[in-house]
């Protein structure tokens, strides 16, 4: 006999015993109330409509399953004595007995696929039931469940990846003998899936003759398997024996290239690095879930947590290149999803272009700004200012086109802390805040460099190591803060950390011997400090290959500076250093403060400008002045660009702000703002201090922008009297 | 020659069914149609995996797993214990009582024959 027709006939048993099941429940429900002592007949009913639910289900009688669950669920409860016998409830489970009987009648009847329309009236029965069991929502969907279960095992058969060898490592669970598991049933259950190519036995854990026990699984087993089959089905083969067994799964070496392909030509849109393993196969559901699980735990307990994919590695159940390669992907599929969702790539060079015809534009316009007012006509008059003020907003929404969060760089400190703190065995947390300041992408790609080495001598000679922390009553742990913020047209980058802070003593002593200052010089705190940033100076007393080399700080400064920046740095000691960069938002274009010198114009960033004031007649030749009872130091441009020609009557000092304090430029004229478009000095001219570039003002004239700090600094240094030219340094 | 299984049911259907599974897979069946009359069947013959029902008149499938480990020739005879979804509780007490290897009803006729070969190759 053939097995359809085996199973044709076993069809006609199911529904004859499902006839005479249902006329038992039926009757059974009919003397329910009457009885004292219902439990057997309770357990009798519940039994036919277990039973039902379990055969029509082997025959693939899903409509059949689907509403004789609710049923038994229901009995379920009365069983467990959840629910109490009421003649209501009888009156409701009476016509579930008649419709399960038509069901079963077309099955006899040869129908066995769902008739929607007798569904519908088995739904509306069912819903009769719904008052009485407690969480009738989960009950329905424990069913679909069920059915989706089986549809995933088929989409893995069908999705089945060509994967090749495996590496197994199998100790079975001591108990599983008398189980009635046999450990070689399931090796030998392997060759059903392929081929196995090696199995070595270990028997590290057998004790002496005298105390084994026979009954006791002792063996360990490694399995070489050649077998096409997935993760997830060589899992299956111990599904029964798996508690407090260890099962481990892993590719074998030489096939971790073809699976670290495989991850990185995934067509997958999650970004979840367990998702991505699992659909490799790299990984199981089980295993999935346990890592997310311990993840949890870890994170219940409140201990540092650990990203999935460390924690998979940790519970060897994945090996680290694959790790490695799934993290490489979610990036790119983060990257991915980030342009898709928010923004345009814009080649780098189409908007610097575009940034220098709007900086023309912007000189165009001052040129006929100049003019308009010559010719006398209001009507144009007004038009010019309308555009001015039409290439103003431009100017600023396609500078704001090159703006990008600095979050980006600041987020891969992380790692850079992390990895030097382990290096350097402190105890080191990152905290970021102000990441979504913006700043000009040409500036965040050159502040990169600069950053990681004050982030580095932070750790390394700023925060002290544990045991001199808790010496000094701090916490073990030390923090180093990565900050930035906007102030007045420029940017703030801190990189603040609580450690030692800066030793002024030992900074000067070392400044002395180094004859970089005179040993009775007077130094502010500020300027000792500055000292830092000087080529050739270093304090620490080892040389790590961190840092403490001596370069390094002045390289730092040398990076700001060459983004029109400065640098200062605030320091309590024992408290921590803070290092602050002060960063110019954009590099094309900025405002400016024109000033006029003879027949040559100057620009002065106008974000620097504090005040302007006469020069009052009694300073004469001195280089100070009293400014609201303080001393403002001055500068004369005159003789420093060396311009001659007449004085005028009344000269006037513009204040600018420098590091906090303040300095004065002598000037004759004061023209007012300008938007400034700056031009590259030519590398003739590059070793120049004291000039940033240079811009073309609106009648063509060239005037030269003054680089605030470096002028300063560079007068400072020479500590003379005026120099006549502007300081040459051969650097 | 070939393995014996003995398979514990009250329904005549599913004896039927999982009879004609693992009979077409090459096995041999013994049926018992509950726990008293399956005990009965460990009479000494070899038998080399049980597939019980849970739920049954006259003796349970959980009594019937006690009652078979009590006997040296079955001691080591592997279990599958066939469970509806809504025996949680008894899937413990069954665990606890030596049965490991669990399949949920309603199962497909191809499901049981994957378990079983896991457990015995025919």
């Amino acid at each position: 006999m053939s097995f359809d027709k085996e199973m044709q006939e076993a069809l006609v048993t199911f529904t004859v015993e499902s006839a005479e099941l249902l006329e038992s429940m039926e009757s059974g429900l009919m003397e329910l109330e009457n009885i004292e002592n219902p439990e057997e007949t309770i357990n009798a009913i519940f039994r036919a409509a277990h039973t039902i639910k379990g055969s029509s289900g082997l025959f693939g009688l899903d409509h059949i399953v689907r509403f004789t669950h609710v049923v038994e669920s229901l009995l379920d409860a009365l069983r467990d004595g959840k629910l109490v016998v009421s003649s209501d409830l009888i009156a409701a489970l009476l016509p579930c007995c008649d419709h399960l009987n038509s069901l079963i009648e077309d099955v006899a009847n040869g129908n066995v696929k769902e008739n929607p329309e007798v569904t519908e009236s088995g739904n509306q029965l069912l819903q009769v039931l719904r008052p009485y069991l407690e969480t009738p929502a989960a009950a329905d969907t424990n069913v679909v469940e069920f059915q989706e279960k089986i549809e995933s095992v088929e989409t893995i058969a069908g999705n089945n990846i060509e994967s090749g060898n495996w590496h197994l490592f199998l100790k079975f669970n001591e108990n599983c003998l008398r189980d009635g598991m046999d450990p070689l049933a399931f090796i030998r259950y392997l060759t059903t899936l392929g081929e196995i190519v090696d199995v070595t036995t270990f028997s590290y854990t057998m004790p002496d003759a005298e105390t084994m026990d026979p009954e006791t699984s002792y063996l360990a087993f490694k399995v070489i398997l050649k077998s096409d089959a997935d993760k997830e089905t060589i899992e299956g083969v111990f599904e029964f024996v798996r508690d407090g067994s260890y099962i481990n799964i892993l590719p074998l070496e030489n096939r971790i290239p073809y699976y670290a392909e495989l991850i990185m030509s995934l067509n997958e849109d999650s970004d979840q690095l367990g998702a991505l393993l699992l659909k490799c196969g790299i990984i199981t559901q089980r295993e999935l879930e346990d890592g997310l699980k311990s993840q949890q735990v870890r994170a219940d307990a409140q201990q540092p947590t650990l990203r999935l994919g460390e924690i998979l590695v940790e519970q060897q159940v994945v090996q680290q290149p694959l790790v490695n390669a799934a993290l490489e992907k979610q990036t790119q599929i983060k990257d991915n999803k980030a342009r898709e969702n928010q923004s345009i790539r814009v080649d780098a060079e189409r908007l610097d272009k575009l940034i220098d015809l709007i900086g023309e534009l912007v000189i165009s316009g001052a040129g006929v700004n100049l003019r308009a007012p010559l010719s006398g006509d209001d009507i144009l008059q007004e038009l010019t200012g309308e555009v001015m003020r039409l290439i103003e907003e431009v100017r600023d929404s396609a500078l704001q086109l090159r703006m990008v969060p600095i979050g980006t760089t600041f987020s891969r400190f992380q790692r850079v802390v992390r990895d030097v703190s382990k290096e350097l065995g402190k105890d080191i947390e990152l905290i970021i805040s102000g990441s979504d300041t913006e700043v000009d992408k040409a500036v965040v790609e050159k502040i990169s460099d600069p950053l990681m080495h004050l982030v580095r001598n932070s750790m390394d000679h700023g925060i002290e190591n544990a045991e001199l922390r808790q010496q000094r009553g701090k916490p073990a742990r030390g923090t180093l803060r990565l900050n930035a913020y906007h102030i007045s047209g420029s940017i703030v980058i801190e990189v603040s950390d609580d450690g030692g802070g800066l030793n002024r003593d030992r900074i000067l002593e070392k400044a002395i011997e180094r004859g970089m200052v005179s040993a009775n010089a007077n130094l502010s705190d500020q300027e000792v400090f500055a000292l830092i940033f000087e080529p050739g100076f270093s304090t620490a007393q080892q040389v790590s290959n961190l840092s403490g080399r001596g370069v390094g700080m002045d390289v730092v400064k040398r990076n700001v500076t060459a983004l029109r920046g400065s640098i200062e740095v605030t320091s309590q000691i024992g408290i921590g250093t803070t290092l602050r960069i002060n960063l110019p938002l954009t590099l094309a274009i900025i405002d400016g403060f024109l000033v006029g010198v003879d027949q040559s114009t100057f620009v002065i960033p106008l974000d620097r400008v504090v005040e302007c004031v006469e020069l009052p007649v009694d300073v004469e030749h001195r280089d100070y002045m009293d400014l609201r009872s303080e001393v403002l130091p001055l500068i004369r441009l005159r003789p420093l660009f060396n311009i001659s020609g007449v004085l005028p009557r009344r000269e006037n000092v513009v204040v600018v702000d420098h590091g906090g304090n303040k300095t004065g430029f002598i000037v004759d004229h004061l023209l007012g703002e300008f938007q400034t478009v700056i031009k590259p000095l030519g590398k003739l001219f590059a070793h120049l201090q004291g000039v940033a570039g240079s811009t073309i003002l609106g009648n063509g004239k060239v005037a030269l922008i003054l680089d605030v700090s470096t002028l300063i600094e560079s007068i400072d240094r020479k500590n003379t009297a005026l120099p006549r030219n502007l300081t040459h340094q051969s650097t | 020659m070939s393995k014996t299984i003995l398979i514990i049911d009250d329904s005549a259907s599913v004896r039927q069914v999982v009879n004609i599974t693992l009979k077409s897979a090459g096995y041999e069946v013994i049926q018992a149609e509950d726990g008293k009359d399956a005990l009965s069947k460990l009479n000494g013959q070899k038998i080399h995996l049980i597939i019980s029902d849970v739920n049954m008149p006259n003796m349970d499938g959980i009594t019937f797993v006690k009652e078979a480990k009590k006997l040296p020739a079955y001691k080591f005879t592997p279990i599958i214990m066939l469970t509806t979804e809504s025996q949680e509780g008894k899937k413990q007490e069954g665990q606890a009582a030596g049965a490991k290897a669990w399949i949920v009803k309603p199962f497909q006729p191809a499901q049981l024959l994957g378990a079983v070969s896991k457990l015995i190759l025919p």
